[in-house]
């Protein structure tokens, strides 16, 4: 009879927050499917699936899409990639390794309007220090990072790549070490050499971190906002706008109310649906494995 | 040999995740002569002429104490509603929770603009685009779930049989709560709360655009400052490093707990 006491604890909270969701949800649908424009000055109307078909042959919407694709795909596997390179090569002993720890979560922790500030900083064509750099290299002729449009996109996915792969790195790193030792041991007593070890044995057992690692990078990643408004607002030429910010540009640049709500809609189901099907293809069958 | 190759590797490894952040506070540090020199300067005379600007700027000072009054208030919020929640969540069998607690993980998913353009709108129809009750209710909504799962993970840690004997003396359960169970996890309360402020003083995308002229947050207030003709970088990377400075002395008194918590969600857009 007690027991049920704690029942009270969480129902309300969790009643709220669902209640919610579902009202929003409902009104952003609803939304979708009439013409809510504020610069227009008739009243909303139902319009059926129309901001649907509008997106499907939206030029610019579809060029977003691929962007964000794009984006998401490559800083994901580029930080899964260097994230455990650095771990492989700091999972020994040495001295001054928690100051190593806590120095890689300073990029985390960084306000992220600060970090595209940063960049831009670095980027930038006459005094930034990368092309600073590659002058030292020999490449004479400056680089416009942000404004040539062939090459901004891969400038803030450098940004991103630099805050987020210290995350891969640590988190992949307290799960290494969560790893009992005994079936690398084992494999070395058999005679395994050391990259047999890491790849065979090791990397197996990193698995399940990685993926979960890599799904938390692709869900942020999808929703990548505050570099893309910092460094280059979508430009040049388009050439950076993802989902996400032409969704802001359609809400509160065009005031298209209606359109903005589908690009959302759209976004967010897409990323359920990838989702869901890389972890089905991750882990067959396996069902619900604890995390 | 080899041991030095290693440290070689390490330190370009840290050089590379250090450069950048040193290369903007040594920068809020110089004068422009300095700050502009080609090739670049890495001696210089240090000057706090920035940081004077910017500490004597109205609208950047209005959105340090906006950011300050939003932040802790929506954290505060958060975490006493978490941890009640997350203690009720608990006590619960484990298939029961395990779903609420996958319903709590899916609130993530959506990307802001999703529930922040309704919000908009009815802010402007009730007038409180320009109130800190706006913002702060958005932010301590956001940050609900972040501190269910978060002080889920720290009352996990607490022996069962302390709230069993607690029973047997006939306590209630709120008593329970209060008197046993939450001053056993303060370190955790601590933890989340301090996550939370990180999270909220770091948001950008909810600020953006529910923030009204005298509301802003610094995220906001810094971007203010930013137009493409032309950027006055000494004051610039000062005001960066102000806002940032509080953020990552915070990150590292929470250290062991800021991955797990960015592992449970965290608000960005």
């Amino acid at each position: 009879m007690n027991q049920d006491a704690t029942r009270y604890f969480y129902q309300p909270v969790l009643i709220f927050l669902g209640a919610v969701s579902l009202v929003l949800t409902a009104y952003v649908t609803w939304l979708t499917l009439n013409d809510l424009s504020l610069m227009k000055p008739q009243a909303q109307k139902f319009v059926g699936l129309d901001n649907y078909w509008r997106l499907l042959t939206d030029a610019r919407g579809l060029g977003a899409l691929w962007r964000t694709a794009l984006f998401t795909i490559a800083v994901t596997t580029i930080e899964i990639l260097l994230g455990l390179a650095i771990v492989l090569y700091l999972d020994r002993e040495f001295k001054g390794r928690r100051l190593v720890r806590a120095l890689l979560l300073v990029p985390i922790i960084m306000t992220p309007v600060v970090v595209g500030l940063t960049w831009r900083f670095m980027f930038d064509p006459s005094t930034g220090m990368v092309n600073y750099v590659l002058s030292l290299l020999g490449q004479d002729r400056p680089m416009d990072w942000l404004g040539n449009p062939a090459i901004a996109l891969f400038a803030v996915m450098i940004a991103d790549i630099w805050q987020w792969t210290p995350f891969v790195a640590l988190l992949t790193l307290a799960a290494l070490e969560a790893l009992p030792t005994d079936p690398l041991d084992a494999a070395r007593v058999d005679g395994a050499k050391e990259w047999q070890v890491t790849f065979y044995v090791l990397l197996p057992m990193l698995k399940r971190a990685l993926l979960i690692v890599a799904l938390i990078r692709a869900i942020d990643s999808v929703k990548a906002f505050d570099l893309f408004y910092i460094m280059t607002r979508g430009g040049p030429a388009l050439s950076t706008e993802t989902l996400n910010l032409y969704g802001y540009i359609a809400a509160f640049t065009n005031f298209d109310v209606s359109y903005a709500m589908t690009i959302a809609l759209v976004l967010t189901v897409v990323t359920n649906i990838a989702l869901l099907a890389v972890y089905g293809v991750m882990f067959p069958a396996r069902n619900e494995a604890r995390a | 040999m080899k041991r030095a190759l290693f440290w070689i590797g390490l330190l370009a490894l840290l050089v590379l995740v250090l450069f950048p952040i040193y290369w903007v506070v040594a920068t809020s540090l110089k004068t422009v002569k300095d700050a502009f020199a080609q090739p670049p300067v890495f001696l210089f005379e240090p000057t706090f002429a920035n940081y004077a600007k910017v500490l004597q700027n109205s609208v950047f000072l209005r959105g340090f104490f906006n950011s300050l009054l939003v932040s802790i208030t929506a954290s505060v919020i958060a975490v006493a509603v978490g941890a009640l929640a997350a203690y009720g969540l608990v006590q619960q069998n484990a298939g029961k929770r395990r779903a609420h607690e996958k319903f709590i993980l899916g609130l993530r998913i959506a990307p802001a603009l999703i529930f922040v353009v309704p919000t908009y709108y009815l802010a402007v129809r009730v007038g409180m685009l320009n109130s800190h009750a706006l913002l702060i209710a958005v932010y301590a909504f956001v940050n609900i779930p972040f501190a269910i799962s978060m002080m889920i993970t720290f009352f996990e840690d607490i022996p069962h049989e302390l709230r069993d004997a607690a029973r047997v003396d006939g306590a209630k359960e709120f008593r329970i709560f209060w008197s046993v169970i939450l001053p056993l996890a303060r370190g955790g309360l601590v933890a989340t709360l301090i996550l939370c402020v990180l999270f909220t003083w770091n948001e950008f995308f909810i600020a953006l655009v529910l923030s009204g002229r005298d509301t802003q947050t610094l995220p906001v207030t810094i971007t203010s400052f930013l137009t493409f003709q032309g950027i006055e970088w000494g004051p610039l990377t000062a005001a960066a490093t102000l806002i940032m400075l509080p953020m990552v002395v915070l990150g590292l008194l929470v250290q062991g707990n800021v991955v797990r918590g960015m592992t449970l969600g965290s608000v960005k857009g």
